[in-house]
């Protein structure tokens, strides 16, 4: 076991919150890709995005039911959850940037490296950790609670990492007569509350769910072992889906990586809004109704992550309340992109995805500490 | 997943023409053809679907497309999202006009005769008219079922209630059925001690409540006897929590969709306003759901057992005259649904189910000359007959937020009045005027055009105009009468040269006087909730009926039945117990017409039901 390893359930509890931010991390890109698209264009690529986005608000909540199992208390206020856009995200020897942009090629690069199936190259096999020293601005996830600058290889590397942890501390419970799973069985988020959302949701409430939800999360993302198809339902992986969209062309049974031979599919690579790269509340003229709206989606925002916190601790009804806000999120985000960036000829508006923090405080304030 | 799974399914009329083996044959993928498809496949059948429409939103892409169509479309009528198609057309209500005695119109694919003109509706494309239904499931009520013995009215049925019990559970199943037993325990309606429904009952809307609040604890005097009014939850055929109790603890998974992948199996519902006529997001049922459950299933050797042969219009059904059993169906396979041009194939399968919806299926058999020995096809058509009531509440309500009726006002449906007048249930519209006057935008033009309103005085306007509609429509029993009907004339055809169907129907007697007293009822209900009537019958309306000297608008239900009624012997019904047709062995004629009686249950969950004893009864015939 080397230095890396988890070896206490604080610490778990800590990579399990950091899973729950990395999960998240993905939702606005891959939200403001999809509502970038205008309307009627690239049905194909709608349906990838909206589907991909679907499936990472499952694995977010298939995270906080790991992290509920062993009694932690998730956590989606905390000041640091939501990634500073561009934000950093191990990819092998190199991380990259994720950012919020518009559906297109560059986009679709993005993507593709968040989903990239990332298996060390044999010299880098039994190497420990990456190191990288992350520029304090930028948000680094998927890294290492006890060493900042030291990453994972891979996504994949990282839940691994959970599992063993899980698997290590349940055995060292196990042999003193206990177990790690002493969370309470009724803040699990059961597919009464989500389904039809890429996956079955389950509770988690020993070693074999708990690995299980793991497996489930990496396996939609990357896929299950370099295969294309998940196993269970022949899904696509998420990797295998926007390289569809990248290859203009469908997946089908039998296919290998890389080479669909399914039927055509088209992609209009101008059928997106040119919205600004990574814009931030400071960027907008002050003043102008597109930043009041880029400030009042962010409040908004603030207050969804607030509603999913409550609901992933023991009121998981709550969950029916953020389906009207996820439309409310639809039309401020189209607001936004539809309407150009004052002083920034030919870009539009996007949402910045700047949360304020501490969102237990009176909007007012929220919105001065946002403008200062 | 997003590749386009049809493909895979998809019969071609060549080798459909050529293949002798299949074990049923069924005309249309609406609910009927798809349960007995369904029971069938998973039986190790073969199976071929004939579908009269494309089958193009049998993908997701094609879906969508019907909701582009419907988003884009300046008529909002129930059949908006439709594409036009000659070779497969379908009524349409805009499409209407009013006839002078002794006229016939036929400017439209439905030959109205009258002299009541019917705004009836179906939809001829894949999933059939559960691509439209506002997926009400109520049951029909136990005396439904005998109101020849109890009320002198109607036709008894050949089975009982408890006959038919089990059955609405299957049905129940494969549609997903929303509901609280406790919600539905009323007038003698009884469960399984331990049944729970699929998912949890839909919650009754903000506008539901606020009428409750108006009535509950009144009643009415009808004939001497009382009734208490309440809102209750209707049953629904909509995804919202699933029941965890379902099943014996197992619970519910709602699934299946048109596609596979998950995410587009239908969602929850979000309270969209247009469930008619197109679920944005698959969270109501649609046949499309069960048919992608039996397209999925494997015969021995690996072969998918439930074929698709789409742009196939049944024309004719040929019979063996020796034996009285059908041999083939002659079918119009067309290539465009912009031209006529066809070719015409033989399909041969051993038991034939014509589950093309009640007008199109006694069309066909009439149109083949296949009259049956009680002379009683495309007689006996029902409609529940819709009377509308609208008016303003004293406050805002919220019109216009939850799924299109979530409630209604249902302790009329029986008591011993009906040995006078017809039953009724009160669907509470959570969409406004809409059906009545086409709201929201006859109020959009009557503040701007009429008062001059614009910028925030408008906006101001249309919510305090809209969100206090309230609209009451009552679902009126229509009892079977055999000169209400559905004939053919071959000087009425369509772009393929088939014959189209000719509707002749007078609102009974029966059913007007539970529209006069479902008047005065809705009056005594506005009184309650103080609410303005704004009610308005106009006698140039196509579907005007004068009563007593009143005039009503009598609008068609969409819940057709009865035109290859039930029965229990050859000279008094076109089919038995199980659909199965009296005079031609190996064909069965199922779905809504096969219904003796409508009651004042939407038809669906019941003719989806029957289908599921037809499946066994077919299961049975062929070993």
């Amino acid at each position: 076991m080397d230095s890396y390893s988890i070896k206490t359930l604080d610490e778990l509890k800590e990579f399990l919150y950091r899973a729950m931010q990395l999960e998240h991390a993905t939702i606005p890109p891959y939200l403001t890709a999809l509502y970038s698209i205008k309307p009627g264009a690239n049905q194909d690529a709608t349906q990838v995005l909206r589907v991909i986005v679907v499936e990472e608000m499952l694995h977010l909540t298939i995270a906080a039911n790991i992290l509920n199992a062993i009694g932690g208390k998730p956590d989606l206020v905390r000041p640091d959850f939501v990634a500073r856009y561009p934000a950093a995200l191990p990819d092998g020897e190199t991380d990259f940037k994720v950012g919020i942009q518009a559906f297109g090629r560059e986009a679709l690069a993005t993507f593709l490296k968040i989903e990239r199936p990332a298996q060390r190259p044999e010299h880098l096999v039994g190497k420990g950790l990456i190191y990288r020293k992350t520029p304090p601005d930028i948000t680094a996830l998927a890294s290492h609670p006890r060493h900042e600058d030291f990453h994972f290889y891979s996504i994949g590397e990282f839940y691994s990492a959970i599992a063993e942890g899980i698997k290590y501390l349940e055995a060292e419970a196990h042999g003193a007569g206990t177990t790690i799973f002493t969370g309470d069985g009724s803040r699990q988020i059961t597919s009464e509350y989500y389904y039809s959302g890429g996956g079955e949701l389950f509770p988690v409430t020993d070693l074999k769910s708990a690995l299980e939800a793991i497996e489930l999360i990496i396996e939609q993302g990357e896929g299950d072992g370099g295969g294309i198809y998940e196993d269970d339902d022949h899904e696509l992986a998420h990797y295998y889906r926007f390289e569809e969209l990248v290859k203009g062309r469908y997946y089908q049974k039998g296919d290998q990586p890389g080479q669909p031979t399914g039927p055509h599919l088209q992609v209009d690579w101008e059928g997106a809004y040119p919205i600004k790269e990574n814009l931030k509340v400071e960027d907008i003229f002050e003043g102008s109704e597109l930043r009041e709206a880029a400030i009042a989606f962010n409040t908004r925002y603030g207050e969804f992550l607030q509603l999913l916190t409550r609901a992933f601790n023991g009121q998981p009804s709550l969950l029916l309340e953020a389906v009207p806000m996820m439309f409310e999120f639809r039309n401020m985000i189209l607001e936004l992109i539809r309407n150009p960036l004052p002083k920034h000829p030919g870009k539009n508006g996007s949402p910045t995805y700047q949360i304020p923090g501490g969102i237990k405080q009176p909007a007012v304030t929220r919105q001065a500490e946002v403008n200062a | 997943m997003l590749f386009p799974l049809e493909s895979a399914i998809r019969a071609d009329a060549k080798t459909v023409a050529e293949s002798g083996d299949y074990d049923i044959v069924i005309v249309g993928s609406g609910i009927s053809g798809a349960i007995i498809a369904k029971q069938a496949a998973e039986a190790g059948k073969r199976v071929l679907i004939l579908e009269a429409g494309t089958g193009a939103n049998s993908t997701l892409a094609g879906y969508d497309n019907l909701l582009t169509t419907f988003y884009s479309a300046a008529s909002k009528d129930n059949q908006s999202p439709f594409p036009l198609n000659a070779n497969a057309a379908i009524p349409r209500s805009p499409q209407l006009r009013k006839l002078q005695a002794g006229e016939t119109d036929s400017s439209n694919y439905i030959v109205q005769s009258g002299p009541y003109v019917s705004d009836t509706v179906y939809t001829r494309i894949f999933g059939g008219t559960t691509m439209h239904w506002e997926a009400k499931t109520p049951r029909l009520l136990r005396s439904d079922f005998t109101t020849r013995t109890l009320f002198g009215q109607g036709l008894d049925w050949p089975l009982s209630f408890e006959e038919v019990e089990e059955d609405y559970r299957l049905a129940e199943r494969e549609i997903g059925v929303s509901a609280n037993v406790e919600d539905q325990q009323y007038l003698g309606q009884t469960f399984p001690d331990d049944y729970v429904f699929p998912m949890r009952g839909i919650p009754l809307s903000y506008l539901d409540q606020q009428v409750n609040k108006g009535i509950e604890g009144t009643s009415v005097e009808l004939y001497d006897k009382t009734y208490p009014l309440k809102v209750r939850p209707y049953p629904q055929g909509r995804n919202g929590i699933p029941n965890p109790a379902y099943d014996g603890g197992k619970g519910y998974r709602p699934i299946g969709a048109v596609d596979t992948h998950q995410v587009e199996e239908g969602g929850r519902c979000q309270g969209n306003t247009n469930c008619v006529p197109l679920c944005p997001v698959q969270a109501r049922y649609h046949s499309g759901k069960s048919l992608a459950k039996a397209f999925a299933v494997s015969g021995e050797r690996g072969e998918r057992l439930v074929e698709l042969l789409p742009q196939a219009v049944a024309s004719k059904v040929n019979i063996d005259p020796d034996s009285g059993k059908v041999r083939s169906l002659s079918v119009k396979i067309y290539k465009d649904p912009a031209s006529p041009a066809h070719e015409t194939i033989t399909v041969k399968g051993k038991i034939f189910v014509l589950a093309a919806g009640a007008i199109e299926t006694a069309r066909l058999m009439l149109a083949s000359g296949l009259r049956s020995t009680s002379g009683l096809v495309g007689r006996n058509l029902m409609d529940h007959a819709y009377l509308l009531n609208w008016a303003l509440m004293p406050e805002i309500c919220g019109t216009m937020r939850g799924t299109s009726s979530t409630g209604g006002i249902v302790d009329l449906r029986d008591g011993p009045f009906r040995e006078k007048q017809a039953a009724f249930a009160i669907d509470i519209h959570n969409d406004g005027w809409g059906w009545a006057t086409g709201a929201p935008t006859s109020d959009l033009l009557e503040l701007v055009d009429d008062r001059n309103l614009y910028g925030a005085d408008l906006r101001r306007g249309m919510v305090d105009q809209v969100s206090r509609q309230l609209l009451l429509a009552f679902m009126i029993e229509v009892m079977p009468v055999e000169s209400n009907r559905i004939s053919v004339d071959p000087q009425y055809t369509d772009a393929l040269g088939n014959m189209r169907p000719i509707l002749s129907f007078t609102v009974p007697e029966y059913t007007m006087k539970g529209a006069a007293y479902g008047r005065q009822f809705a009056r005594t209900v506005f009184a309650r909730l103080g609410a303005r009537d704004h009610t308005h019958y106009d006698p140039n309306d196509y579907g005007y009926v004068a009563y007593e000297g009143q005039g009503y608008a009598i609008r068609g239900g969409n819940h057709l039945a009865g035109t290859h009624i039930m029965g229990t012997t050859k000279t008094n019904s076109v089919v038995d117990k199980n659909q199965r047709s009296w005079d031609h062995e190996n064909l069965y004629l199922v779905g809504g017409g096969s219904m003796p009686t409508i009651g004042t249950a939407n038809v669906t969950l019941t003719l989806a039901a029957i289908c599921f004893r037809s499946g066994r009864n077919i299961l049975k015939s062929l070993h």
